[in-house]
């Protein structure tokens, strides 16, 4: 028992009055604060600027371009005389779209023809394209679809069959979750879970690298340490994933309870991982140099991006091949993320969740017992070294 | 300056640490990234029906969902909250709705409603199964209107142009494919690449001008300050530079990432840009002299740097200050370059803009690294 005390004590020491330490937790606050988020504070894209080119220059045209203008998602900002010139404004990035609008436009209408348009939507950029596309489709469909029901009463038809003919059903599309769609709503919330992990398993690591011999059992010893993380980031975790997101205006519907069921699991599992990566980086040093104190945190860096891809969130797991998602099953990250993503932003309850919360559990115990297992050994062989 | 290179070189295979993460690690994110991406767009996805109607009409929609590539239909739920739970859990992305009477009230011309409930959380998952679901109810029911102007006795030709009075012709410039793995994958590796180069580099730094050093021996060797820092950094830059060409063999080559511009321009890019990234480093190092500070500086502006490239959330919308913070790293304009002149074959009189910035990035930062450096130089003279 007093195992225990002294290493709990001693790692609290060690994240909280260890210099370096402490500003890598610091850091993670400046980061996650005000670096972060900065990009994604406009949220939504209003008003994409589109460049028109209207050969037609008809009273028709110039009605699709006032109906295409006066929708909500894009703005027809420049006139072109030509797609040279028009396409030379979307390479510059002073537009994203070319809405083309051929010679005998009207013409075409008026016989009864199809009458095509054309539109160059800027795809390097998916919510551009999508913006670009949204705001001319349907102005397009509408205009298309009054045209069609105009032809089809002269022809006689009774205004409501045509009305039905031209469009059956309505088609509604609901988006859940973020209903404003903004875009730091959408990666906010997950990007806190990453940053909270590679933070905490880089002060804990460098903390790791700079342990001296503690006396008592490994179990104690380990579990001491696992005490002091959940001490000190039990007032951390909800700072971060509640009082930020608020203060930055994010939509929140789980409650705390379920938050902090999720944490546990997880930030064991991330103390422990952080315990092996800097074990890694101890591997036959007696005493560690200043490469191998920093070595983890640099190594964590780097891996950062690449767990966050990894995650699922962003790029779908649907496109993850399978091997390679079955390694990412192992970091923390990727459940945490799903299940505190599911929890924070869409309500869901724990039963709604249990897999992930099994999941985080399994990796806790599992990473747990390989840090035991590395420290037990450790431990023999330095008892077995120190006599000679 | 040679020597202080060679000697650079010569002692690499003696620091495993320092080995590691300029050759193994650049290496294993290569293969990682590249790995994830390679399956491309993301196909069958799930999602549920809630088909309240149980008509022929309803059941020639979720044919056509299911038909759909990005699409999977694997639940059927009996009501709205069943849906959603399943969209809470995980276990669809999205659900359509086909409401009680459907068939009727589109013969009765009511036009009744379908809705797409989608979880836009996940919002690239989320936006192609909206997408997915629109195209497909598009498809079921514009066979509908066909399948009603035929039976008026019109020719299946004519009723199809009757249906589109003016069709939108829709280009997706510069990415026809319509694949951002291209995109990710051209900006992910510089990202990762620039957080290496400025840590290896400051750790390099660190083991011959850091606290307890000499580098004096290393200044005599040299013949002055300037040529001893640039020995120091010169071989990491050959370093990254042969990893930067090794993942352009596998993006170009292996990928099949299409290359539409100047490959000149991009390589005097990447010079400039492998360069700055290790200045970042170098910087942080002699400002700091302490290579626990020294990396919390690198991680403060390498880390969010891939935000402010504005891959998912273009810079021209972000505020003046992000856009400011974004141009001040290399990464912004060298991740640009690569876009600019593989993807969208931009005029290279546009894209100089961008080696133009990474130049001047470049410039300010070196200048930044002789100041410090010849102050310290004074300050050790001085006592």
């Amino acid at each position: 028992m007093t195992a225990l005390s002294t290493a709990f004590r001693a790692e609290l020491a060690a994240v909280l009055g260890d210099k370096q330490v402490r500003m890598i937790v610091l850091l993670a606050l400046v980061l996650y604060a005000v670096i972060y988020p900065l990009p994604y504070r406009a949220e939504l894209l209003r008003d994409v600027p589109v460049v028109l080119v209207d050969q037609d220059g008809s009273t028709a045209s110039a009605d699709l371009a006032r109906r295409v203008d006066a929708s909500e998602a894009v703005a027809l900002t420049h006139h072109a005389p030509d797609m040279a010139e028009a396409t030379r404004l979307v390479h510059q990035r002073r537009a994203y779209g070319v809405m083309l609008i051929p010679d005998g436009f009207e013409r075409a209408l008026l016989r009864g023809d199809q009458s095509p348009v054309a539109l160059y939507a800027d795809a390097s950029y998916f919510l551009m394209y999508q913006r670009v596309m949204q705001g001319a489709a349907v102005p397009l469909r509408q205009m298309g679809a009054e045209i069609e029901a105009g032809r089809l009463i002269a022809q006689g038809t009774p205004r409501a069959v045509a009305m039905a003919q031209v469009s059956p059903a309505t088609q509604v599309e609901v988006p859940l979750f973020t209903p404003a769609a903004g875009y730091a709503t959408y990666v906010l919330p997950a990007a806190f879970v990453l940053i909270l992990q590679q933070t905490m398993m880089m002060g804990l690591a460098l903390a790791a690298t700079r342990r001296g011999p503690l006396p008592g059992h490994p179990v104690w010893r380990l579990l001491g340490r696992a005490g002091a993380w959940l001490a000190i980031w039990a007032g951390l975790l909800p700072m971060y994933l509640i009082v930020l997101p608020v203060l930055y205006g994010l939509p929140i519907l789980g409650g705390p309870g379920a938050l902090m069921m999720l944490g546990l699991p997880f930030l064991l599992a991330a103390g422990f991982l952080a315990q092996l990566v800097a074990a890694l980086f101890r591997r036959g040093e007696v005493s560690a140099s200043g490469a191998q104190r920093h070595g983890s945190q640099v190594v964590l860096l780097a891996l950062g991006l690449p767990f966050f891809f990894l995650s699922g969130f962003a790029w779908p797991v649907e496109a993850i091949p399978a091997h390679l998602n079955a390694v990412a099953q192992l970091i923390p990250s990727t459940p945490a993320i799903d299940g505190l993503v599911r929890v924070t932003q869409m309500g869901a309850t724990l039963p709604q969740i249990a897999p992930v919360l099994w999941h985080l559990w399994a990796l806790a115990a599992g990473l747990g017992l390989t840090v035991l297992a590395v420290e037990t050994r450790r431990a023999a062989r330095q008892g077995h070294r120190l006599p000679t | 300056m040679l020597a202080v290179m060679a000697r650079e070189i010569r002692l690499l295979p003696r620091r495993p640490a320092l080995a590691g993460l300029v050759i193994v690690l650049p290496l294993i994110m290569l293969l990682v990234l590249g790995g994830i991406f390679r399956a491309g767009i993301p196909t069958g996805m799930a999602v549920a029906v809630i088909d309240l109607d149980r008509s022929d009409l309803s059941r020639a929609v979720t044919r056509m969902l299911d038909a759909a590539p990005e699409l999977t239909v694997t639940h059927r739920a009996s009501d709205l909250s069943e849906a959603r739970s399943l969209i809470v859990s995980g276990a669809v992305r999205g659900a359509v709705l086909m409401p009680q009477n459907l068939e009727r009230d589109i013969t009765r011309g009511a036009r009744p409603e379908i809705v797409t409930f989608y979880d836009n959380q996940h919002m690239s998952a989320g936006s192609l199964v909206a997408r997915g679901a629109r195209n497909a109810i598009d498809t079921a029911l514009a066979g509908l209107r066909l399948s009603v102007r035929q039976g008026q006795g019109e020719a299946p030709f004519q009723a199809m142009v009757a249906l589109q009075p003016i069709p939108m012709q829709a280009h997706a410039l510069f990415n026809p494919a319509f694949d951002y793995v291209h995109f990710l994958l051209a900006a992910l590796i510089p990202t990762v690449l620039q957080i290496i180069a400025a840590a290896a580099t400051a750790y390099a730094v660190s083991l011959d001008f850091g606290p307890g050093r000499h580098p004096r021996v290393l200044m005599r060797m040299a013949g002055g300050i300037l040529p001893a820092m640039l020995g120091k950094i010169l071989p990491y830059t050959i370093i990254f530079l042969l990893i930067l060409g090794l993942s352009d063999v596998a993006l170009y080559g292996w990928l099949a990432v299409p290359l539409r511009g100047s490959l000149w321009l991009m390589a005097l890019g990447a010079v400039l840009f492998v360069l700055a990234s290790q200045m970042i480093g170098a910087l942080a190092f002699v400002l700091t002299r302490d290579m626990g500070r020294a990396a919390s500086m690198i991680a403060l502006i390498t880390a969010p740097a891939f935000g402010f490239m504005g891959l998912g959330f273009p810079r021209e919308a972000m505020s003046t200050l992000a856009q400011a913070w974004g141009a001040a790293i290399p990464g912004t304009w060298y991740v640009q370059l690569r876009i600019d002149q593989s993807l969208r074959a931009t005029p290279l009189d546009i894209s100089a803009m961008s080696v133009l910035w990474l130049a001047v990035i470049a410039g300010v930062l070196a200048a930044l690294i002789l100041a410090q450096l010849s102050r310290l130089a004074r300050q050790e003279v001085a006592p």
